[in-house]
C-alpha cells in the first residue's frame, strides 16, 4: 500500500510536470504525435557519407535485468554478493573498476527490492567516492539512493544509481582522467555479467543466451585498455582483466547461438576478472 | 522570452521529471531531445543519463552504435537548441536495414522508436539541418532579441544532442 502511494505520487509528480510544460509551450511534442515510417529504408554502413560518433554508451545492468525479468523469475537477492570493504592500496584504476561494479550490485539489489542492502551499497558507494576525491559530488546521490530504498521507490533508486555512477563518470572526464571514466563502466559492466551469466546458467535457454551478444561493447573495452597509458596500463589486475575480455570475445565471436557451456565459461571468465578488484580470490 | 532561459527553465521541469537527477551544467541540445521524452515517462520508459552530444555541419549525417536488448522497448530522442534548426533520427540493424516502428520529427526534436528483433548493435543516425540564413530568419526564430556584436549569428554548425530510454 506504501508503495503504491508514494509510486502514485512520484507519477502525479512527473504528470504534473508534463502538463504544465505542455501549458506552457504549446508547440511541444506528445506521444500521439508519431507515425509509421512510409517506407523502409536502407544504408550502406561500409560508405557511410557522414560521421561515425566515438562515443559509446555502455548499457547499464538494469536494461538487461529487466529483459530477463520478462523471460525468467530470478531470485535477484541471491544475486547479491556485496563484498567484504577491502584494501588493495588505493590504486585509482581499481577504485574506478570497484566503484562500477557497486552501482551494479545496487542494480541487482534494486531488482531484489532489498532495502538493507540497497542502503549498505549506498554508504559504499559514499564511501569509496570519499576514496576518489569526488565525495561532494557523490554524497547527494548516495543520500537520495537510500531516501528512495526507504520509501521503496525503486524506480527512483534506479534513477540515481544511474546518476551516480554518470556523475562520476562526468567529474573524472573534466579532471582529465578519462581512463578512469571508461573503468567505471567496465567494473559495472563485469558485475553486470556475471549475475546475469550465473542465472542464465541456473536456468539455460538460448533466449536468456542471446542477452550475452555484445560483441562491440566488448571491442570497445579492449580498446579502451589497449589505449590506457600511465603505471596503471602495466598493472598486473588491468593485464589480467585485458586477458579476461580477450577470453570472453573469443567465445561470444566464435559462435551464433551460445551454448550452456558457453554461458558457464563467460560465468567462470567474468567471476575471475572481478577477483583482480571486487570479490575475494577463491582458494585453488 | 529569450530562448536560453526557456530552454534552461525546461531543462530543470525536465530533470525533475526524470526524477530530479541534476546535471553540473545545462546542455540545451540535451535538453530539447529530454523534453521529446517527457510524454514517454509517462508510459513507463525509462530515461538514461548518458547521452550523445556534439556540434554538427548542417545536412551532415551522424552515425551512432549502440548495443540494443532483444525483449526490451526502445525510444531514441534527438533535439537540437538552435532557433529555426530541424532535426531527425532514424534506427538501423547492422545490416543497414531500417527498424524504426515509429517517429516524429518536429523543428527541434524527433524521436523513433525501435523493438529489437535481435540483441545486437544498432545504429542511430541523426540528421541536424537548418536552411536560414541570419537575414532569413524571423524574429522569433532569433529568439526575439536582435544579435549583439555577432551574438545569435549563425556560425556554420548545429549542436544536437540524442538520449534515450527503455522500458
Amino acid at each position: 500500500m506504501i508503495e503504491m502511494s508514494q509510486t502514485s505520487s512520484a507519477s502525479l509528480r512527473r504528470l504534473v510536470v508534463a502538463i504544465a510544460i505542455g501549458a506552457i509551450f504549446p508547440g511541444l511534442v506528445t506521444a500521439q504525435d508519431a507515425e509509421a515510417p512510409a517506407a523502409p529504408e536502407r544504408i550502406d554502413l561500409t560508405n557511410f557519407p557522414g560521421e561515425l560518433v566515438d562515443k559509446v554508451v555502455v548499457p547499464i545492468p538494469a536494461e538487461i535485468f529487466a529483459v530477463l525479468d520478462k523471460l525468467d523469475e530470478p531470485d535477484w537477492n541471491s544475486g547479491i554478493q556485496l563484498p567484504d570493504a577491502n584494501d588493495r592500496g588505493g590504486e585509482r584504476s581499481l577504485l574506478a573498476l570497484t566503484f562500477g561494479s557497486l552501482v551494479a550490485e545496487g542494480f541487482i539489489a534494486v531488482q531484489a527490492k532489498n532495502a538493507g542492502e540497497i542502503e549498505k551499497i549506498g554508504k559504499r558507494v559514499l564511501d569509496l567516492s570519499e576514496s576518489l576525491g569526488l565525495a561532494s559530488s557523490v554524497r547527494p546521490h548516495s543520500l537520495a539512493i537510500i531516501e528512495a530504498s526507504k520509501n521503496r521507490d525503486w524506480g527512483k533508486v534506479r534513477d540515481e544509481l544511474d546518476a551516480t555512477q554518470q556523475t562520476v563518470r562526468v567529474t573524472m572526464e573534466k579532471l582529465r582522467d578519462d581512463e578512469l571514466s571508461g573503468l567505471v563502466s567496465l567494473g559495472g559492466w563485469v558485475r553486470g555479467t556475471y549475475v546475469v551469466t550465473s542465472f542464465i546458467s541456473g536456468s539455460y535457454s538460448e533466449d536468456k543466451a542471446e542477452l550475452l551478444n555484445q560483441p562491440g561493447l566488448i571491442a570497445h573495452f579492449r580498446e579502451m585498455i589497449s589505449s590506457m597509458r600511465g603505471p596503471s596500463a602495466s598493472a598486473p589486475a588491468i593485464r589480467a582483466i585485458a586477458t579476461g575480455l580477450a577470453r570472453l570475445e573469443a567465445i561470444i565471436a566464435g559462435s551464433g547461438n551460445l551454448s550452456e557451456e558457453d554461458v558457464n565459461q563467460l560465468r567462470d571468465i567474468s567471476r575471475t576478472m572481478l577477483e583482480e578488484f571486487y570479490f575475494s580470490k577463491t582458494a585453488p | 522570452m529569450n530562448p536560453r532561459p526557456r530552454t534552461a527553465a525546461i531543462a530543470c521541469a525536465v530533470l525533475l521529471a526524470l526524477g530530479g537527477a541534476a546535471y553540473a551544467f545545462v546542455n540545451e541540445a540535451i535538453s530539447m531531445a529530454l523534453e521529446a521524452a517527457v510524454p514517454y515517462v509517462e508510459q513507463g520508459f525509462e530515461v538514461r543519463e548518458d547521452n550523445w552530444s556534439g556540434e554538427v555541419e548542417p545536412g551532415k549525417p551522424l552515425l551512432i552504435r549502440h548495443q540494443l536488448f532483444r525483449g526490451n522497448e526502445y525510444w531514441f530522442w534527438a533535439g537540437t537548441s538552435w532557433p529555426g534548426a530541424t532535426i531527425k533520427v532514424d534506427i538501423f540493424d547492422n545490416e543497414g536495414n531500417s527498424v524504426g516502428l515509429e517517429s516524429f520529427a518536429k523543428n527541434s526534436f524527433a524521436g523513433v522508436r525501435a523493438l529489437p528483433q535481435k540483441t545486437a548493435t544498432y545504429f542511430i543516425r541523426v540528421v541536424a539541418s537548418y536552411e536560414k540564413t541570419g537575414k532569413g530568419m524571423t524574429k522569433a526564430e532569433r529568439g526575439a532579441n536582435e544579435p549583439v556584436d555577432g551574438v545569435g549569428e549563425f556560425t556554420g554548425v548545429l549542436d544536437w544532442g540524442l538520449v534515450y530510454g527503455y522500458r
